[in-house]
């Protein structure tokens, strides 16, 4: 068997759309699910069980079922059960950003939970009222600290928004996939997908490092 | 929402969805077998002094962590039969891309524990004259292992959810059973509900049981 790795760029421009389709979607549903996994991690530490009990259950739920299924699930069912029907987009967009909530939650709930009780208790001594002890002290070292695993947290988003191509979005997995079948040359194609990934991710994730290193020196604590 | 629920189709399918259930747990635990016992020795390469060990080591633990694992499992059906000229059934092919994906996933988990064991435990075993596979094997591994289990294991439910992933490339495991109901029988809805459940079942213990282990594990250092 021949190996041809010229062929790939004869189809750049397809793979860079799909390219463009899969940052487009990991983009959109970091931001959005960053802010939702950030109000949900709130609402989880509440003391009111009626709040805090159905969040916890909304975060497990979408820890322990395989993305796939919850994709499928929004993709085929919402419009089954309220009768209307959503775009694939939409629903796709939805699908990532309930799962990106999910995990940011988790995220978010660690870093509140990082700060030291003696901080409560600083502020407790220096008679800091609740509010202003939650804005001023608790948020900024919380935030601060929440980037790193953020970071990580997008980065598994951009890899996991490839089984968006299971529904027939033409994300960049389904372009190197429809190609690779069309062609019949599976190992150019995937290999090239897969490189397209890493070359996006890994520099990604060193850009996690870094932040983490510098933060540690910066505000080391 | 007027939707009328209905589990009757399901009667004369239960032997498919407990068949795939079977091959979904076939392939996590084989997985995870294999992730567990390959992880700590692509950790130990890692962490070698030779730097024609540690680089590839490194490139093949970036490269599984920084693509996606969909495309992982596809590039494995579809490349490794045509690069190798092998053919390889395709549960043991599932279990070979899901178990090399959670391969580099624990010896990420594992370096912390290696690198914790402290110096002067090195030195001891020089003084006993212990070795290097004894070392490595009575000395690092069971103290790596303790630190790294909640990870491991974390690890291990995750490879879980991944496993579904085999679907798209038709092996029959609990999420392919699940969809071919679906499909056939119009009724989205309640399978992929049951079939969600049914993951979340398997998941959520071991979930909670790394919550206690963490937890005890917190506490033992605070002594």
């Amino acid at each position: 068997m021949q190996i041809d790795f010229m062929v790939v760029f004869s189809y750049w421009q397809v793979l860079a759309k799909g390219l463009a389709l899969t940052l487009a979607f990991t983009v959109t549903c970091a931001i959005l699910g960053s802010l939702g996994g950030f109000f949900l991690s709130l609402l989880r530490l509440s003391k009111n069980r009626f709040v805090s009990v159905p969040t916890g259950l909304y975060v497990e739920l979408f820890r322990g079922t395989p993305l796939l299924i919850q994709l499928f699930w929004i993709f085929f069912c919402l419009p089954v059960v309220f009768g209307i029907s959503v775009p694939p987009f939409v629903s796709v967009a939805l699908a990532l950003t309930l799962y990106m909530t999910a995990i940011t939650s988790e995220t978010f709930r660690g870093a509140l939970k990082s700060i030291p009780s003696e901080q409560h208790d600083a502020c407790v001594a220096l008679g800091v009222a609740r509010w202003n002890k939650v804005l001023y002290v608790i948020f900024p070292q919380a935030l601060l600290r929440a980037v790193p695993p953020l970071l990580s947290n997008v980065v598994s988003l951009f890899k996991e928004s490839a089984l968006i191509s299971s529904v027939g979005i033409a994300d960049l997995m389904f372009v190197g996939q429809n190609i690779s079948n069309s062609t019949a040359r599976p190992v150019e194609f995937l290999t090239a997908v897969a490189v397209i990934y890493f070359l996006v991710a890994f520099p990604l994730t060193r850009l996690v490092g870094v932040v983490e290193s510098r933060m540690l020196r910066r505000y080391a604590y | 929402m007027n939707y009328q629920f209905d589990f009757h189709f399901l009667t004369g399918n239960w032997g498919l969805l407990w068949d795939g259930l079977k091959v979904t747990l076939e392939l996590a635990l084989i997985s995870n077998v294999v992730g567990v016992v390959l992880g700590f020795g692509l950790c130990l390469l890692t962490l070698s002094r030779w730097f024609f060990i540690r680089w590839p080591a490194q490139l093949f633990i970036e490269f599984f962590r920084c693509t996606p694992a969909l495309l992982q499992i596809v590039w494995f059906f579809y490349c490794v039969p045509m690069l190798f000229d092998v053919f390889i059934g395709p549960i043991t092919m599932g279990v070979l891309a899901l178990g090399l994906n959670l391969t580099a996933f624990n010896a990420e988990a594992y370096r912390a524990g290696v690198q914790a064991v402290p110096r002067e435990h090195l030195d001891a075993c020089v003084a006993l004259g212990l070795r290097p596979w004894q070392r490595t094997l009575y000395v690092i591994l069971p103290q790596a292992l303790r630190t790294a289990l909640p990870v491991l294991m974390t690890n291990g439910i995750s490879i879980l959810q991944q496993s579904a992933l085999v679907a798209i490339v038709a092996v029959a495991d609990l999420m392919y059973v699940g969809k071919s109901i679906a499909t056939e029988a119009y009724r989205p809805l309640e399978t992929y509900s049951l079939i969600a459940l049914i993951y979340l079942a398997l998941s959520l213990p071991i979930a909670q049981f790394v919550q206690w282990l963490e937890r005890r594990q917190d506490s033992a250092m605070a002594r």
